[in-house]
C-alpha cells in the first residue's frame, strides 16, 4: 500500500503514525473534520440530518467516480458518462412508461449503460492507437445524440409511474437507501482495487501498459471490462437521479464526468495513471459533497461554491509540490 | 496499521459530525424557542396592526428561485418582488441554480428546504421535473408560488400568470383596429408555425376578430412565418408589403419578429404600420407617432408589475389569506384586488391583467429596465 498514495509527500521511512498523519489519505479526513467544523459554524442548519436529506443528489456522482478511479489508475480518461447517464434515464423513463414492472425499467437502464459502456470498450479495445479522450468525446455527442433524437430538440421526458422510483429514493430512518449502496459498492471496488490481481493489474497497465502486455497480462480484456463497468454504473447514477426528478430531459447528466473526475482526482488519483487508491476518491467525495451542502445552506451564489471547489481542487493537486519545495528549501538552509 | 488509524480517525470524524449537529440542533431550537417568545410578546401588537387592515410581511423569510442568473427580464421582476416584500417588512433570498437545469434547481430547492423559509416563488425550468422537491417544501409546511414560468398543477399552490392568452389577443385586436383606422388589410408576422403560445394568440385574435362586428372591416390576408430569426423575419416582412401594397397593419407578437419588421419598414419609409409584443429596449428608435417612425406602440407583461403580483401573492399564501383554491380573493396592496382562477393545466392562477403598453411616452424610461 505505501508507494501507492497518489502525491506522497515524503519518502523517507518514518514511523507509521507519521507517515499515515502526511499521506494523502491523512490530509484528506483531517480536511473532512475542517470541511464540517466550518459548515456547522457557516449555517446554523448544517446537522446530520439536513446532510443526509440533501446527499442523494450528489451520491449519485459518486457511482461515476468509482469506475473512473480504474480508469484514471490506467492513465486514462472516460468524458462520455455524463451523455450515457442522460441516454439511460432517457430510455428507463420511456419504458417505465409503457407501464413495465419496475424491475424491467431497472434492468433496462443498466444494460442501456452496459451497452453505452461496452461501445466505448469495444472502439478503444479494437483501435488501440485511439486516445481515449477523443473516442470519448466522440461518444458523447453520439450518446447524447441519441437521447435528443428521442426527446427532441431541448425536450423532456417524466416518468409517469412513479411509485418505482420513490420507492428506491426511500430511507432507512433519515439515512437514504442510496448511501448504503454507495458505501457498498465503495468497498466493493476498493478491495478490487486493491487487493485483488485485477486490480494490479490495473496499476501495472496504468504504470507501463507495454510493459504489463509482455508480462501476460490480458490489457485488452481488462479494459474492455473497465469501460463497460463504467456504462452499468452510469446506468444506476441515471436511475437514482431519475428518483429525484421523476423525469429527464436533454441536460440530464451534463458535467458529471468532470464532477466524477474532479472527485477522483481531489482523492489523490492521478490522471496520469498508475497511482492513487480509492480510500482517497472517497473521501474527497464526502469533503465535496458536505462542501456544496455546507456553502449551499446560506445561499452562497452556485457559481461562487463552484469556484471555491475548483480553488480547493488546484490546491490539492498543487499541495504536494509546494510541501515538498518548501522541505527541498529548508534542508537546503 | 496505517488502515487502523485511518478508521480511528474516521471514526472520530463521525463522532465530531455528530457532536456538531447536536449543537446545531441545540442552537436552532433555542433560537426557536426565542423566536416564539418574541412572537408571542408581539402577537399583542400585531393584531392591532391586523385590525387596521392589510396583512403584512413582518418576519417572513421568502426565497425567489430563478431560472438561471443573468436574464435582464427576470431581475427586472426579482428586483420589484423583493421591494415588495421588504417594504411589507419581510426578508427575500433570490437563489439562481449554477445552470439553467432542472437538476440544479432541484439542488436550489434541497437547500431552501433545510432551511427555516416560509415560501418558496419558483420559477421552474421544467414543468414536471421539480414535482418531488417542491411537494417535500409544501409537505415541509413551506408555501409555494410561481410566476414566469409554471411548474404543473401538483407541484405548486398558485401560479401568477403575466397575462392570460384572452388578454393578449384582445390587446393587440385593439391596437390593430385603432393603428389601421377601423378597416383594411391586416397580416400576422409570427415566429415559428408550432410555436404553442405564438398559436394560441393568432387563435384567440382571430375569434375576437369574427365574434364582434366591429372588426367586420378588417381583414387578415396572412399569417407569415419569421422563425424568430432576424433575416427570415426580415425577408417576410418584405413579401407582405410586396403582396399586398394595400396592407395598412402588421402585428408581429414575437420580440425577434417585430424588431426585424420595425427596422425593414422604417428603413424603406413603408406606409404599412407595425404593432406586437416586443423588448422596448430594441423598439425604441422605431417608436413614434408620426410618420418617421414604424411603430406607434406595442405591448409587453409588465414585469414590475408581475414581480409585485407575486410578492403579495406569496405573502397572502404564508399569512394563510389564501390557500391557492380556485375562486379566493384578495387585495395586492396598491395593485387592487385579484381573483385565483383555474388555469388551463389544471391547478390555479392568478392573471396580473393587461399586457403593458409601452408608447412614444414612457419608452425611454422602460428601455432602461428590458
Amino acid at each position: 500500500m505505501a508507494g501507492k498514495s497518489g502525491r506522497s509527500i515524503n519518502n523517507v521511512p518514518e514511523s507509521p503514525i507519521k507517515k499515515m498523519i502526511f499521506s494523502w489519505e491523512g490530509i484528506l479526513v483531517i480536511l473532512f473534520i475542517l470541511v464540517n467544523i466550518f459548515c456547522a459554524f457557516f449555517s446554523e442548519f448544517y446537522n446530520l440530518s439536513s446532510v443526509l436529506r440533501q446527499m442523494p443528489i450528489y451520491l449519485a456522482e459518486v457511482f461515476l467516480m468509482l469506475p473512473m478511479a480504474y480508469i484514471l489508475v490506467m492513465g486514462e480518461i472516460d468524458i462520455s458518462i455524463g451523455s450515457i447517464v442522460c441516454l439511460a434515464a432517457t430510455m428507463s423513463c420511456i419504458v417505465c412508461n409503457t407501464g413495465a414492472p419496475f424491475i424491467v425499467v431497472v434492468l433496462t437502464g443498466l444494460l442501456v449503460g452496459t451497452a453505452c459502456g461496452a461501445v466505448n470498450g469495444l472502439v478503444l479495445t479494437k483501435f488501440q492507437e485511439l486516445p481515449t479522450m477523443i473516442v470519448t468525446l466522440a461518444t458523447q455527442i453520439i450518446f447524447r445524440g441519441i437521447a435528443e433524437i428521442v426527446l427532441g430538440s431541448g425536450g423532456s421526458i417524466s416518468a409517469s409511474n412513479t411509485a418505482g422510483f420513490t420507492a428506491i429514493g426511500g430511507k432507512v430512518g433519515s439515512v437514504p437507501y442510496i448511501l448504503f449502496l454507495v458505501v457498498i459498492l465503495a468497498v466493493i471496488f476498493a478491495v478490487v482495487l486493491g487487493k485483488t490481481t485485477f486490480g494490479r493489474r490495473v496499476y501495472a497497465i496504468g504504470t507501463n501498459r507495454k510493459a504489463a502486455y509482455y508480462a501476460g497480462i490480458h490489457v485488452q480484456k481488462i479494459r474492455m471490462i473497465i469501460y463497460t463497468v463504467m456504462g452499468t454504473m452510469s446506468g444506476l447514477c441515471a436511475l437514482f437521479l431519475v428518483s429525484s426528478s421523476f423525469g429527464a430531459n436533454t441536460t440530464t447528466g451534463n458535467g458529471f464526468e468532470m464532477d466524477a473526475i474532479a472527485m477522483a482526482v481531489f482523492g489523490g488519483i492521478s490522471s496520469t495513471g498508475g497511482k492513487g487508491n480509492l480510500a482517497g476518491g472517497i473521501i474527497a467525495a464526502f469533503i465535496i459533497v458536505c462542501l456544496r451542502v455546507g456553502l449551499g445552506q446560506r445561499n452562497v451564489h452556485a457559481q461562487v461554491i463552484l469556484l471555491i471547489v475548483g480553488v480547493l481542487l488546484v490546491a490539492a493537486v498543487a499541495l504536494p509540490n509546494i510541501i515538498g519545495e518548501v522541505k527541498r528549501a529548508v534542508v537546503k538552509k | 496499521m496505517k488502515k487502523k488509524v485511518i478508521s480511528a480517525l474516521l471514526c472520530a470524524t463521525m463522532v465530531l459530525g455528530s457532536v456538531c449537529s447536536v449543537f446545531a440542533s441545540e442552537s436552532e431550537t433555542e433560537a426557536a424557542t426565542e423566536a416564539a417568545t418574541e412572537a408571542a410578546e408581539e402577537a399583542g401588537t400585531e393584531a392591532a396592526e391586523e385590525t387596521t387592515g392589510g396583512s403584512s410581511a413582518e418576519g417572513q423569510k421568502i426565497a425567489l428561485v430563478g431560472k438561471s442568473a443573468g436574464n435582464a427580464f427576470f431581475e427586472v421582476a426579482a428586483a420589484s418582488f423583493q421591494e415588495t416584500v421588504e417594504a411589507e417588512g419581510g426578508t427575500v433570498e433570490v437563489v439562481y441554480p449554477e445552470t439553467a437545469t432542472a437538476d440544479a434547481q432541484i439542488r436550489v430547492l434541497d437547500n431552501l428546504i433545510s432551511q427555516d423559509f416560509d415560501a418558496i416563488c419558483i420559477a421552474a425550468n421544467d414543468v414536471n421535473a421539480l414535482q418531488a422537491k417542491l411537494q417535500e417544501a409544501m409537505d415541509a409546511g413551506i408555501k409555494v408560488s410561481s410566476f414566469d414560468s409554471a411548474p404543473n398543477a401538483d407541484s405548486r399552490q398558485v401560479f401568477v400568470n403575466q397575462a392570460g392568452t384572452e388578454q393578449v389577443a384582445q390587446a393587440l385586436m385593439d391596437a390593430v383596429y385603432d393603428i389601421a383606422g377601423g378597416e383594411g388589410q391586416w397580416a400576422i408576422l409570427s415566429a415559428t408555425s408550432q410555436a404553442a403560445n405564438q398559436n394560441a394568440w393568432i387563435e384567440a385574435m382571430q375569434s375576437i376578430m369574427e365574434s364582434d362586428d366591429k372588426y367586420a372591416n378588417l381583414e387578415l390576408v396572412e399569417v407569415a412565418y419569421g422563425d424568430d430569426e432576424p433575416q427570415k423575419s426580415t425577408d417576410q416582412t418584405a413579401a407582405l408589403v410586396e403582396k399586398y401594397p394595400d396592407l395598412k397593419v402588421i402585428c408581429a407578437p414575437t420580440t425577434v419578429g417585430i424588431a426585424a419588421a420595425a427596422k425593414y419598414l422604417q428603413d424603406n419609409g413603408s406606409t404599412c404600420k407595425l404593432t406586437g409584443l416586443g423588448l422596448p429596449s430594441e423598439m425604441i428608435e422605431y417608436t413614434g407617432a408620426d410618420d418617421a417612425h414604424s411603430c406607434p406602440y406595442f405591448y409587453l407583461w409588465d414585469m414590475q408589475g408581475l414581480g409585485a403580483l407575486s410578492a403579495y401573492t406569496t405573502i397572502a399564501l404564508v399569512n394563510g389569506d389564501i390557500t391557492g383554491a380556485s375562486g379566493e380573493t384578495f387585495t395586492a396592496g396598491d395593485l387592487g384586488e385579484y381573483t385565483i382562477t383555474d388555469a388551463a393545466d389544471g391547478g390555479t392562477e392568478i392573471i396580473l391583467g393587461d399586457p403593458l403598453q409601452f408608447n412614444p411616452d414612457n419608452i425611454e424610461e422602460m428601455a432602461e429596465l428590458y
